[in-house]
Parts: structure tokens; sequence; C-alpha cells
């Protein structure tokens, strides 16, 4: 069963004479369940598509659907509420608003979706003992390292238990050490709750543990690896570089 | 997993919460510019509040002195306020089968004199009520609380209202004490207190009649008539019954106007303007500051809507924003106004007893003063925070965490240069025509440069720019393009402070021409070698004159040549209050001469002494609606009669009222009226005027109600005053420009904020510390001459167009240039901008480069 689909999927920018594909042509299918990176060189349209998928964009033409529901036909009120409830973003900059404690941020997709603001704050301190933060609760971003920012901000993408997470370059402004972490954690929600997890990466070492990897140069699909999360970093850093030179 | 809503209905309640908790913590985040946007709401709302604290307890006050003395079924009084021959009246009345009882009363209410008995106390202001002691217990009952009523006969008794006693607390049953009457001082025995119905009534002495006709001289006259109806009767029947019996010279119920209501109204309208003006530029400040604070907080804005917040959402926490700080600065500005209300009662207090008495003022509490300002602040701020708030609403959640394209902007600035361009020439075209239009023309003129100026920010810093680049360098350069890089924001900046300059430009302008208007009629007025006045001139209503004993004896004194004599009565043309002056014709050009508007004096005070003429004050003649040539009807103790209007002319005591001049005849057949309120003396050649006037002044001693000047002296005086109060417009038209210096530092510190990162790259490329300084000051300084510039252009042609506006009123004013206003106006605004510019300058020049380089 597919969760999200997309059909002739393309992004034009510039001028009619001169036109800059963003994307172009591009049909993908995920698997409710599973664990996608999409990777590729820079430019390549990556950070498009995600946004593309989660409805943050509009596309030029083509169609995305999200379970049964095509995003091109939603009110931008329909897709808000199709974002609050059955998708998570994770940001490369967390995108936490600085002036609400941690567990205000991970609860606000539920209060924007008016759950009083007691179970929506319970709720949160759950999201957020699952990524090992429940004694960070009451900090400000500004009193958290970035590793622990963007565990804020996975607590928050998965607080509404979205179908599917879409992650930007989760892991791009952290250390080795709580990218790893990072990863786990994602891979392990994927694991645990059969959630769909989108993520868009130039890290092979991320990438390694997705089921699946979609390569993307130029706006179209250059390769699509499925590796049931058996791929090794060395092997995908290869991958890429081939399809980066092709 | 589902894909059901999950939307609780009743849980909106705790998304507006967060809202506001997020709100309330971003203010709280960023308290300067939180304080400064709040300070923006601040200054309207106070001025707004202290104008309806003051206002209502003027007008009630004016109201007060025209309240008769008893809560009685129907009060019959003249039209014209005049005092009338009882018989026919109550003949009227008797007749009328419904009237159980009458009684006929003369009152009148008056100013004490400084130097009164000492047992009178603080009384300032007292009601002398004449009755008839064997007739007015039947209509109204006096409730004696000590001694006992006037005995019918009685003379030089007084009983007087307990609430007297709070002021005066010697006088007591059996005090005598002398009070100031018009033929002298009169000694009076009080032999009685009564409790009045209402404690704030103004003090009442309850006389005899007979008393109280000598005492006013009045020789059997009243001027009302009380009316007690029989049990049952229907009021409303029998006024009309009566109405129609008696004709038009009387009035029911009803009490007239009182003329100097009207130029209290323009003095509050004018504080109402300035108020509106200041809260105009709170909603730009706030407006401003919206909008950066949507620029500065797009990537956490698209945040919210990646993560399914709504437009609507959104759109509510940038408004939810507004509110809290409108409702905190209304606040605020209601309790700076309460003390503004405070400060300006007693300036007007002290202002009012000079030209004109009006009495112990009190703030009033009304439901009105604490609405308004309620209402507007906080909507005010609701307004301008609006389009910021649905543009934030309006950004698709990508462009939040993109950066914005500038090339929307541009567009925008060509459109707002002709739509401003196209209200600056409409304006100019109607002030040019010089027709009532002009004030429209002024205020287009201003809303037309608001308008233009996004578009005008890109010439103008080209045109100024290399005035800064001649002081500062290359940084010159690199601010030029600062300023012009966000035309909108600096629009706003300039016109901010284009609004600050320009209200001091107009102030200049229109104080000049006021005074030059003030000082004509001044030497025209104060011709006469002394004056004896009244304690209040230009308005009569409480003063209390003298019989023609005081000029004989003036008269005779060896250096006086010349005595001329003013008399006033107070009347109504067609339903409008008017103001009647009775000057002697055979001595008033001696003493006096009149701004002549239309006609000439010749053909004037001829035509005065030949018939029922009228010399009508052009700002009268407007309000009035008459023209040079009119027959007007007023209303007189004799019943209506005409005059003619024979020439529109005025004086300095005149010039802001609406007065009409008559013959001193004219006003003794119609109005009863012979009691003098304002003597003009002229001396022989050579005589002393000192000791002249030492000789008036002795002879002044029986009363206590006028004090004698010499008209030069007080002349000097009475401009210097006048002068003097002048600063408070200027006061005022400075405290626009706090919003505008706020509005200044603003943006200069939102610019830097902005630009952190580039500010770290100059830095990092070698810029000095003094470099980044430079430019900011250049920055600040390119928008101060912005604005500055704007601002005198737009002051010089609002305050043209409201000098030829008042022409229509009457004021005929020359248009001087108000050359050192728009100097001192330029300065000071290019000093505030350099001044608003330190700690934003300060603040970039100390940014650390690594920091700096790495700012988010």
């Amino acid at each position: 069963m597919n969760i999200v689909r997309t059909e002739s999927l393309t992004k034009k920018y510039g001028t009619p004479d001169q036109p800059i594909y963003a994307l172009n042509d591009v049909n993908l299918e995920v698997a409710e369940g599973e664990f996608l990176a999409i990777m590729g060189p820079s430019g390549s349209g990556k950070s498009t598509l995600l946004y593309l998928l989660g409805g943050l964009d509009r596309p030029t033409s083509g169609k995305v659907w999200v379970r049964d529901a095509e995003l091109s036909k939603l009110g931008d009120d329909a897709l808000s509420h199709l974002r609050r409830t059955a998708l998570g973003f994770v940001f490369q900059f967390f995108n936490l608003v600085p002036v609400l404690t941690a567990r205000e941020n991970v609860a606000m997709p539920l209060i924007l979706d008016g759950v009083p603001r007691p179970e929506a704050l319970a709720r949160a301190d759950d999201a957020l003992a699952l990524v090992n933060m429940a004694d960070r609760g009451t900090h400000r971003p500004s009193e958290l390292s970035g590793g622990q920012q963007q565990r804020v901000a996975l607590a928050r993408a998965m607080i509404a238990r979205p179908a599917v997470v879409l992650a930007d370059e989760p892991t791009g402004n952290l250390d080795s050490r709580s990218s790893d972490e990072m990863v786990q954690m994602l891979r392990q929600t994927v694991d645990a709750s059969g959630q769909t997890m989108i993520l868009v990466t130039h890290d092979p070492r991320v990438a390694a543990y997705a089921d699946r990897i979609v390569f993307l140069k130029d706006g179209k699909i250059a390769d699509d690896n499925r590796l049931k999360g058996q791929g090794s970093p060395d092997q995908i850093r290869d991958q890429l570089s081939k399809v980066a030179l092709a | 997993m589902t894909t059901q809503s999950t939307t609780h209905t009743h849980g909106r309640g705790a998304t507006t919460w967060q809202m506001t908790v997020m709100a309330l913590r971003y203010l709280g985040g960023r308290k300067l510019r939180t304080t400064l946007t709040t300070l923006a709401i601040v200054f309207g709302v106070a001025l707004i509040f202290s104008v309806n604290l003051v206002l209502p307890g003027m007008r009630e006050l004016f109201n007060q002195s025209m309240t008769t003395v008893t809560g009685t079924d129907v009060s019959i009084t003249n039209v014209a306020g005049g005092t009338f021959d009882p018989a026919p009246v109550m003949d009227v009345v008797d007749r009328n089968e419904d009237v159980q009882a009458a009684v006929g009363l003369l009152y009148r209410q008056f100013v004490l004199p400084d130097d009164k008995s000492d047992v009178l106390g603080d009384l300032s202001q007292i009601q002398i009520v004449g009755v008839d002691p064997a007739l007015v217990d039947g209509v109204y009952h006096f409730v004696m609380s000590e001694g006992r009523f006037l005995e019918p006969g009685e003379s030089g008794s007084v009983i007087i209202s307990s609430s007297v006693t709070d002021l005066a607390p010697q006088l007591q049953v059996g005090s005598t004490f002398s009070l100031t009457t018009v033929g002298g001082l009169k000694t009076f025995t009080v032999v009685g207190m009564y409790t009045p119905e209402s404690p704030l009534a103004v003090p009442q002495f309850i006389v005899s009649l007979s008393d109280a006709q000598a005492a006013l001289d009045q020789p059997s006259m009243i001027n009302t008539v009380e009316v007690l109806l029989k049990p049952g009767a229907d009021h409303d029947a029998v006024t009309k019954e009566l109405q129609q019996a008696l004709g038009g010279s009387y009035t029911l119920d009803d009490r007239a106007a009182t003329s100097a209501l009207p130029s209290i109204d323009v003095g509050f309208a004018m504080m109402s303007l300035f108020a509106a003006l200041a809260l105009f530029l709170g909603a730009f400040l706030i407006f401003n500051t919206f909008r950066t604070v949507v620029l500065e907080r797009r990537r956490d804005l698209g945040m919210l809507r990646a993560i399914g917040a709504t437009r609507q959402q959104i759109t509510q926490t940038i408004l939810v924003e507004g509110l809290i700080q409108g409702i905190l600065g209304t606040l605020i500005g209601m309790v700076l106004g309460y003390l503004l209300a405070a400060a300006l009662l007693s300036g007007i207090q002290s202002l009012a007893d000079y030209v004109t008495f009006v009495g112990d003022m009190k703030l009033s509490f009304n439901v009105t003063a604490f609405a308004v300002p309620l209402i507007v602040g906080p909507l005010v701020a609701l307004v301008a925070s609006y389009w910021p708030a649905r543009a934030a609403g309006r950004m698709s959640p990508l462009e939040a965490l993109r950066p914005v394209p500038a090339a929307g902007l541009r567009h925008a600035a060509r459109w707002s240069l002709i739509a401003g361009g196209l209200c600056v020439a409409v304006a100019v075209a109607l002030m040019l025509t010089g027709s009532k239009g002009a004030t429209f023309g002024a205020v287009l003129f201003m809303g037309g440069m608001v308008i233009a100026a996004p578009g005008l920010v890109l010439p103008a810093s080209r045109l100024f720019g290399p005035l800064v680049t001649l002081w500062f360098n290359r940084e010159g350069d690199l601010a030029q393009g600062n300023v012009a890089r966000q035309p909108g924001r600096a629009a706003i900046t300039g016109s901010t402070l284009m609004i600050g300059v320009a209200s001091i430009v107009m102030v200049a302008a229109m104080v000049s021409a006021f005074m030059d208007l003030g000082q004509d009629l001044t030497d025209g007025t104060f011709a006469s070698d002394i004056m004896i006045l009244p304690q209040s001139i230009a308005v009569y209503d409480n003063v209390l004159g003298a019989d023609q004993s005081l000029a004989g004896d003036i008269q005779a004194l060896p250096d006086v040549e010349t005595v001329s004599t003013l008399r006033a009565a107070a009347t109504t043309t067609d339903g409008a209050p008017l103001s009647l002056l009775g000057i002697d014709l055979s001595t008033f050009r001696d003493v006096e001469t009149l701004m002549f508007e239309e006609g000439n004096a010749d053909d004037a005070f001829a035509a005065l002494s030949a018939g029922r003429g009228a010399i009508v004050t052009p700002l009268g003649a407007s309000t009035l609606g008459l023209k040079y040539g009119d027959d007007f009807v007023i209303e007189t103790a004799e019943g209506p009669q005409t005059y003619k209007v024979v020439a529109l002319a005025q004086d300095l005591l005149t010039f802001k009222t609406t007065t009409a001049l008559i013959s001193q005849e004219n006003m003794a057949a119609d109005f009863h009226k012979s009691e003098d309120v304002l003597l003009m003396i002229n001396l022989t050649p050579g005589a002393d005027k000192d000791a002249a006037l030492s000789e008036v002044e002795s002879l002044l001693a029986g009363y206590p109600q006028f004090t004698a000047h010499l008209s030069k002296d007080y002349a000097d005086t009475m401009m210097e005053t006048t002068r003097s109060a002048t600063v408070m417009f200027y006061i005022i038209a400075a405290l626009i420009l706090i919003p505008a210096g706020l509005g200044l530092l603003n943006t200069l510190t939102i610019n830097v904020l902005e630009r952190t990162r580039e500010i770290g790259m100059i830095r990092a490329v070698g810029g000095s510390r003094s470099q980044v300084r430079r430019m900011v000051t250049g920055e600040a300084l390119l928008l101060g001459i912005f604005g500055a510039a704007m601002g005198v252009l737009t002051g010089v042609a609002i305050s043209y167009g409201f000098i030829a506006a008042f022409s229509f009123i009457g004021w005929d004013m020359p248009y001087t240039f108000p050359v050192a206003g728009i100097i001192a106006a330029l300065i000071i605004g290019i000093l505030l901008a350099l001044s608003a510019g330190i700690m934003p300058a300060r603040s970039a020049a100390k940014l650390d480069i690594i920091r700096a380089l790495q700012y988010e």
C-alpha cells in the first residue's frame, strides 16, 4: 500500500524562455512504513521534492497524493490540517519557537489543532520521554544543545502520530555523535510505530539506515536503490559519486 | 493511524491562550522595542483622555452658571436672557387654571472680586437671588436649617444655603459682610441658612426682591417667573399653553447657551486634532514595527505553517501582539492622561482667570471619557497591525523559509508616487482656489505626502546622498544604499518624522500669523490711556458692572478728558447665542479703533445712532450666516427686534466671539441694561498718567469688581501672556516628535539587526568599527534629512491652507513664511535623527565579527 505517490511531478523556475527545472517529471511511490532517504548533489531538487510531498510548496505540474488526498485539490486550510494531523516535519535548523519551552514547542501541533492545553502538554511530555528529553521539558531552545533541540523537533514531528514524517537534512547541523543518535532514533520510530519516514540527506552514514535510497540529479530520479537497511556507508558514497559524475 | 480530523471544537481557547502566551513572551523578549512601540499609543491616548476629562467639566461649569434657583414645575425666562416687567407675564400665568402659584425672581450669578470681605472666605462666585418673601413660599419651600427666613418688607438681610459654609466657614447666622453691587458695596446680615436641593449648586444668597433690584440696578424688574402647577396637571400641555400665551419672547424651562461655549469647543477641537495626529503616528510606528517583526520572525512563522498552523492562526498571533500593546499603551496613556488633565486644568484656570472667568473646574470622570480611549487605543493598534498580520498569514510556509524578493516593493513604490502625487496636486489646487476646501486641501496634502513617501525614498536618497557622502565619505554611499534598499521602511520612518516636523512648522506659521493679528487688534483696542476692567473681559455673563455714577465720578477728575463705557447683554438670534456690547457713540471712537473688515467707521457709527444697527464681528457674521447690510431679528426683553448689519468689524475683546456692537440707547430700550461693565478713559494732553491712575483707583475703592490699568501696560502684559501661552502649542507639537524619534530609533535598530551578518562581513574584510558606526549614522542622517525636508514642505502647505481657511470665519491673516520655524524644525529633525542613530550605530560597531557572521 503506497502512502505517498507522485505523478509527473514538475517544478519549474525562471522565465518561459529559459526554464530551470528543480524537478522534472518525477514519479515516486512510497510504501507505508518505509524509511526512504533522498540523496543527490546540491541543486538536484532533494528539498524541493520534500517540500512538494509535504504540501509546503505547490508543483508547476503533476500531482502528489498523501494517502487518498490529492494535494492540489486541497485548499490552504485543508492542507494546513493535513500537515498538522498526517504529516510531521523535521528541519535542518530545528526551527523551534524561541520564546516557547521545549514541551510547549512539542505540543504546538496539538494546540494548533485545538487539543486542550493540559492534554497537549501531557502528550508532549510523553513524546519528549521517547526522545530521552523528559528532563528538559521546561527549557527554552536557547538553553539546549543542537542535538537536544533536534530531538525536541523530532518529538514535535511525532506528537500528532503522523502517518508520514518528512525530515530535511535533520543531521545537517549536528556533530557526528548527535547525528548518530538522531538517525538511530528515526530508525527506531519507523520500526516501533510503523510510520513512514522520508528523509533528505547528503550524509551516506545517515542514508545507510534507510530501507531505500532515491538518488536525484538535475531534478530527475537517477537511481532507486532498495537496501532494506543493509547498505554500508561506503557503498552509498560510491553510488552517490557515480550518480553525480554520470 | 487515523486520518480523521482531531479538531476539538472546545479547544479553540487553548490555541488562543497559547498564542497569547507566545505573544507576551515575544514582546517580553524585545523589551526595548516593545516599550518604544507601546509608547506610540501612549501619547495619543493620553491626549484624548485628558481632553475628555477636562472638556465636559468646563462645559458643565458654563451651563451651571445659567441654572436657576429652584426645581419648580415651570420656569419662564426672557429669550434674550434679560430682565422684564413682571406684570404681563404674571397676568398670563395667573389666568391659567392649572397654575397653583407663581413667583417672580431676580437672580444673577457673578464673580466676587479678589479683595472681598474676609468673612466670604474662598467663595469665588455666587448667585444673588431676589425673592418676595410673602409669595415665594407658595411656590418653593426653603428648608431652614438655622435661623429664620426673610420677612416681608425686610431690607439688608440675606439667607444663605448651608453649602456656602464649606467655602466660607466664618459665614454664620448673624454675620455681617459687604457685597459688591452695581451701585458699589452694600452691607448685608445673614439671618438664616437653608438646606439646598443640590449640594453642587452655585452658592446662593437669597435677599428680598427689592434689595436684589437695587443691587443689580434693575428697579421693578425680574428675570424669572417660577411656576408651581396644580397636582395632576399635564406639564407638557400647560407649558404649551403658557408658551402660546406669552409669545416668542419668553422661554419655558430652557436655558440659553452661553456665548463662550463655541470658543471652548474650538480649543478642544485643536487638542483632539493633535491627539488624533499623535495616534496616527502611533499607528504608523506600530505598522512599521510589525512589518519588521513579521520579516524577522518569518522562519518561526514558516515553521508554524509547516507543522499545520492555518493562515488565520498565524494572522491571529500577530494581531494578539498588536492588541496587547494597544491595551498596555492605552492603560499607561490613561494614567498619563489623567496627570496631563490635572496639569491642563491648573493651566487653563490660571490662563482663564486672566481673560475670562470660568470658575472652579473639576475633572469629569464620565463614561465617554473612559470609553473613547479604551476603544480607540486598542483599535488603532489592532488596525495598524492588521496588514502586517495579514501579510504574515499569507506567507506560504516555503516563502517563510526563504529570503524575500524585493521586486514587488519597487513596483509598489512607483504606484505610491503616482497616487500620492495626484493627492498633492489636488490639494495644492484646492488651497490655491482659496475656497472653503482649503482646510481639506491641507489635510489631503499631508495624506498625499504619506502615500507618495515610498516612491520618494529613492529619488530623495539620490538627491541628498551626495550631501551625506560629503560628510561620511564611502560610508555615506553604503548608507545611501541601505536606505534605498528598504523603501517601505524608510518611507514610514520618514513620514513619521515628516508629521512631527510639519507640526512644528505649522505651529510656527500659525502662531506668527495670529500674533500679528493679535498685535493689530491690541493696538486698536487699547488706544485709550486708562482702562477699568471687570474680572472677566470678552465674556460678560457673570460680570457685575457699575451704574452711571462711577463713570460720572471719573469724568469729574481734573485730568480726565473722555470716559467711554461698554455695556453688555446676552441674547439669541434665530436660536443661536449672540453677545451684545452697548457702546457710547459720542465717545467710543476717541478711545478705541475697530478693525473694519467690511463697511467703514463713519457710515457704521452714523447708522448705529440713526436706528437699530449692529456692527457684527466677522466670526459672528460667519457663525450666524450674516452679511454686510443684512437685517436680522434678535430677541430682546421687549420682544423680537430687527437690527441691520452696518459693518463687519472686530477688536481684541470680540474677535473670537459672536458679538454685535449696538448703541447704548438701543441696549437700554431693548434690554433694560444701563450697567457699565468696562470703562475706557482718555486723559487731557500732558497729564501725568500714573497720578491719574491712582486717582481712578481711589474712586474704585467701592467697586472691588473693577481694576484700573494703564492701557498700554495692560496690552503689553496681555500680548506677553498670549505669547507665553503659545509655548503650549510648541510643546504639544514637540510631543509629536517623540513618536517620530521612536520610529527612527526602531527602524535603525532593526536595520542593524537585519544586517548583522553583512556588518560582520564588512568588518571581516577590513572595515573598522568607526566605519561601521559612520555607516549607520549616515543612514540616520539621510532618513533625518528626508523626513525633515518632507516635513517642512508639508508644514508650509498645511499652515497656508489653514490660514486661508480662517479668512472664511472672518480672520484675515496674511501668510508670513515662518523662516525661523523652518530652520528650527530642520535642525530639530536632523538632530533627532542623529541622536536616534547613536545607539544602533554603537551596537553595530560593537558587534563581534565571528558571532555576527554566524548570526541566524
